[in-house]
């Protein structure tokens, strides 16, 4: 196939090989090894700063020596389809669950959970568009309208305690978790842990134009709770607190 | 809103560390010097509120140019036309005149992809990749509808199969897209000490009528005979020389400032920004970029 290029091109193609793949792709015929060093360095350092940028605990829990090699995986194998340096991360993270199972077994369990944890801060942080849409009552009543969430927020479920991993804290289990992360009014990046009934009643309003009422209505019911309304009164006590917050930011009219 | 007759002085690349301080120290004597500032669409484009908010706040108070880095007009993919379109909506939401890129690719096309590498690889000068690198500048232009800037790239590996100097090459490619040039003064010089040529004798070979605007920056020196653009030191001597040179032969233009790395605080490098404001006024010739400079010709 490369034998159809132009000349300049079958070198360009030799010329990233030899970069995505410095320790099996051969050297250039004519080409000063030292000279060549500088690109192969350059181009991967820069790609390793990005991602490890962006996974600080993710790379501490695994080591120098595994973070290293994954890394070189990603610059060889993946083929990044975005200009934006922001998005590298998240590339990072396309190709983690895609990655080959030789390589995904010296990965614990956890490590993709947590991967995708740490890229969520990043993502969040430039949500293309805080500002409130319209038709907006800030102080609607949360109980008879339709609760409207901060459009910067990420209701996150985790098959482990990913926000407590840390060197010296694996997780030797799994645990589910729910966590809500979202820019609050000052764009400041917030993180919430969630309990499940509280993670199950923002995705009812997530999903459906309910109003808060009804949405906890309905979940006093899957929870066969025998005094319904005490369920009620207490969530709406909780959407109250979760729009102190920002995590919502009125109602609909 | 900014028009191309309005990039002229002196400019400085903006990087986030220096946003506080530029806005803290605004209107205020020191920053006199500063008369537009440059950004990297690929570091802006939905890049989130926090920042469409800084970017505002810039637009207001300064021309702003914009210098891509991920086109990959040598590249082997298809150009991102996608990602053109992005910057186009970009360019014309924030009204910024003027876009430049590197004479140099970034993509290898991998896996049928796009295969980003992020960062600047040199095109092997041949008669082939004149034309190839000219007709993706040609189809980046008819897409913007403006004329872009290409900007000579530095590099560390000559290819063994070129068929011609890099200033033959640049110039064969500017007259066949008919582009203009983002002349980086610092690049001239890292190329003639890696690759053994006079670097006057190179400025003498461009063409200076294509100037939009250049490059100012430090670099660092590896060996003797190998510098690395690392716009991470200070403005060495032998590159203050080459522009003066460049402002004599061609008439003052627009110059800007890039410090990427070991970023000193603003009012360390308002030393350089001032420097370049002296030479600019010590050179005789007023070069004005005009507004048909950027229309499709």
């Amino acid at each position: 196939m490369t034998a159809e290029l132009p000349g300049f091109q079958r070198y360009q193609l030799a010329f990233t090989a030899r970069l995505r793949d410095p320790l099996k792709q051969p050297p250039l015929a004519g080409v000063p090894r030292e000279r060549m060093a500088v690109y192969e360095e350059i181009v991967f350092n820069n790609l390793f700063e990005s991602v490890s940028a962006c996974f600080p605990v993710a790379r501490k829990v695994i080591g120098k020596r595994k973070w290293l090699k994954l890394n070189q995986a990603f610059m060889r194998d993946y083929s990044a389809n975005s200009p934006l340096f922001r998005k590298i991360p998240e590339q990072f993270l396309q190709f983690l669950n895609n990655a080959d199972p030789q390589l995904q077994a010296m990965l614990p369990p956890y490590f993709n959970s947590l991967c995708h944890y740490e890229w969520i801060e990043l993502f969040v942080a430039s949500s293309p568009d805080t500002a409130k849409p319209d038709n907006i009552e800030p102080y609607g009543d949360l109980g008879n309208s339709k609760p409207v969430f901060n459009p910067t927020m990420q209701l996150l479920n985790y098959d482990y305690a990913v926000h407590k991993i840390s060197p010296r804290h694996k997780p030797k289990q799994a645990q589910s978790t729910q966590l809500l992360v979202f820019l609050n009014a000052a764009d400041q990046i917030k993180f919430i842990e969630l309990n499940a009934v509280t993670y199950r009643l923002i995705s009812l309003l997530q999903n459906t134009s309910q109003t808060g009422r009804q949405a906890l209505t309905l979940l006093a019911k899957e929870l066969q709770h025998p005094q319904p309304e005490s369920i009620i009164e207490f969530g709406l006590s909780i959407l109250e607190d979760l729009r102190r917050q920002d995590v919502i930011i009125g109602t609909h009219h | 809103m900014a028009i191309i007759s309005q990039i002229q002085g002196v400019g400085l690349g903006l990087k986030r560390e220096l946003i506080p301080q530029i806005q803290s120290l605004y209107g205020q004597k020191q920053l006199a010097n500063i008369n537009f500032v440059e950004i990297a669409p690929e570091n802006w484009i939905s890049a989130g509120s926090k920042a469409a908010k800084q970017l505002d706040w810039f637009v207001e108070r300064y021309p702003v140019v914009c210098h891509g880095l991920c086109l990959s007009l040598g590249g082997l993919s298809p150009l991102n036309v996608d990602f053109l379109m992005q910057v186009k909506t970009f360019l014309h939401q924030y009204q910024i005149p003027v876009y430049t890129e590197h004479l140099s690719y970034c993509t290898d096309g991998f896996k049928g992809k796009q295969g980003y590498l992020y960062d600047l690889l040199p095109i092997p000068f041949t008669e082939e990749a004149i034309h190839y690198v000219a007709q993706r500048i040609r189809q980046t232009q008819d897409i913007l509808g403006q004329r872009i800037g290409v900007e000579n790239a530095s590099f560390y590996v000559a290819a063994p199969i070129s068929e011609m100097s890099e200033i033959d090459f640049i110039n064969a490619v500017i007259t066949e897209a008919d582009c203009l040039l983002h002349l980086d003064i610092n690049n001239i010089y890292v190329n003639s000490i890696n690759f053994g040529f006079d670097p006057h004798a190179f400025l003498r070979g461009i063409p200076g009528d294509r100037i939009i605007y250049s490059h100012m920056a430090g670099h660092y020196q590896q060996t003797p005979k190998l510098l690395v653009d690392t716009h991470g030191e200070n403005i060495i001597d032998p590159v203050w020389a080459l522009l003066e040179d460049a402002y004599q032969l061609f008439g003052t233009f627009p110059t800007l400032l890039e410090r990427d790395n070991n970023i000193p605080p603003l009012i360390e490098l308002m030393h350089e920004i001032n420097k370049i404001a002296d030479y600019q006024h010590k050179s005789g010739g007023r070069f004005i970029a005009t507004d048909q400079l950027a229309a499709m010709g």
